[in-house]
């Protein structure tokens, strides 16, 4: 067992070495990638006012990236699309709507969100197997918020402009493997609100997410 | 290379899972009672005092109908007429030519997926206007708010006004209450009675301003 993982040790930094040398090249061992794509399993935890809409973290969404380097810097462009859903359920409320209508029920809160987001990152050791990074994302989100009653479903869909600072790390699964994973945490800033005639009524969601998800890197 | 397969597979298999946009509604949605209320706007209650209820509850299952008193019956009729009481209002005999008149309603199931209120003035032996010694029928004086399905059992209030019978004999239904659940989940009949005071806290309106 042993003789095969020094086999292997060994066969894998002479692969190194060789590929290295074949690139001639910024790095002894490793690459850097020209770009990546990633595919990534997302959890939200909503903060400030979208916390009062919905408490719960929810680990129901995904998020697709594709990152390019800009030739001879730390630099990466891209964009993230992402699903993601956070929902609760409420104990009796009362809701009042129009023309004498009032209703007393418990209900059920559900958030929809499809983020599109440009993304610029800064790569701190592109080369190594793994690399920090710090990004900031700008786009918009399109969201549905829906308060569901009884059989009733009442819901508003929004449109907005978010921020999205973000640290993480490329983690590549050999020095010179094309595949990797991501990790990141981050922190949304947007501009879409929730409002409903029982005064239920927010501005500026805001929420943490964390993202764990696998890279396929170009070279 | 079968660990990062299966890790893909893995994250697919969690993608797929969030990709219904709506959540798996709780049960809880349908088990609960609901408290639903309408009045006319355009009604004054404080312009009127006495009021008259029907003396046993309207209870209507499928195709059938009959008229019932049981205990759980008594406590109904009993808490409307406590929460009229308290809003200042004063009981009097259907004979006394009262303002306002209450009919209740029980309804188990039906047959019908699509509900709109009114349906069951319709069944036999339902009180008719005819039966207050007022008018004809019925008419809502604003677009009633309608459910779609009527399986969840669901105990119906009106409050008619004779004070403003049209001239073609047609008795306004100036408070409508639907309290929904009842077959679903379990409830007593004190969360059935605390429904109807809920009925009641949501309606403001009705409250008399005569001595």
């Amino acid at each position: 067992m042993k003789k095969i993982f020094l086999f292997l040790m060994v066969g894998l930094l002479l692969a190194g070495t060789v590929n290295a040398q074949d690139e001639g090249t910024k790095s002894t061992f490793g690459y850097k990638p020209s770009s990546y794509y990633s595919f990534g399993w997302n959890t939200l935890w909503s903060i400030g006012d979208f916390n009062k809409w919905i408490g719960n973290g929810s680990p129901a969404g995904f998020n697709l990236g594709g990152r390019y380097f800009i030739s001879g810097s730390n630099f990466a462009a891209g964009f993230n699309i992402q699903w993601q859903r956070v929902w609760q359920d409420y104990p009796a409320q009362t809701f009042y709507g129009d023309n004498g209508l009032a209703l007393t029920a418990m209900n059920y809160r559900f958030t929809w969100m499809v983020p599109f987001q440009a993304a610029i990152d800064y790569y701190f050791m592109p080369s190594k197997m793994i690399s920090p990074y710090i990004s900031l994302g700008i786009g918009g989100d399109y969201m549905e918020h829906h308060l569901l009653i009884q059989e009733y479903d009442i819901y508003k869909t929004y449109w907005d402009f978010s921020l999205t600072p973000e640290i993480g790390a490329i983690i590549k699964f050999g020095a010179f493997s094309n595949w990797g994973a991501n990790v990141a945490f981050n922190y949304k800033w947007t501009t879409n609100k929730i409002d409903f005639s029982n005064g239920t009524s927010f501005k500026n969601l805001q929420m943490l997410q964390l993202r764990v998800g696998l890279c396929y890197f170009l070279r | 290379m079968k660990l990062l397969k299966l890790s893909f597979i893995a994250l697919g298999i969690l993608a797929m899972a969030s990709c219904s946009k709506y959540p798996t509604a709780s049960s809880r949605l349908l088990e609960d009672l609901a408290v639903l209320t309408q009045y006319d706007v355009n009604t004054n209650f404080g312009l009127y005092k006495t009021y008259s209820i029907v003396d046993s509850i309207y209870y209507i299952t499928g195709k059938d109908s009959s008229m019932v008193l049981t205990p759980d019956a008594k406590a109904v009729l009993n808490q409307i007429i406590g929460n009229m009481n308290a809003r200042g209002f004063k009981k009097v005999a259907k004979s006394a030519k009262p303002d306002l008149g209450i009919n209740v309603a029980a309804i188990k199931t039906t047959t019908v997926t699509v509900y709109y209120p009114g349906w069951y003035w319709g069944y036999p032996g339902y009180y008719p206007a005819g039966w207050w010694g007022y008018g004809s029928s019925y008419y809502y004086p604003y677009y009633p708010t309608y459910y779609s399905s009527y399986s969840a059992g669901t105990l119906v209030i009106e409050m008619v006004n004779f004070k403003e019978v049209t001239d073609n004999g047609q008795v306004p239904v100036v408070w409508d209450v639907f309290i929904r659940g009842l077959l679903t989940g379990t409830h007593t009949t004190s969360d059935v009675t605390g429904s109807i005071d809920q009925a009641f806290t949501q309606t403001p309106a009705i409250k008399t301003n005569l001595p």
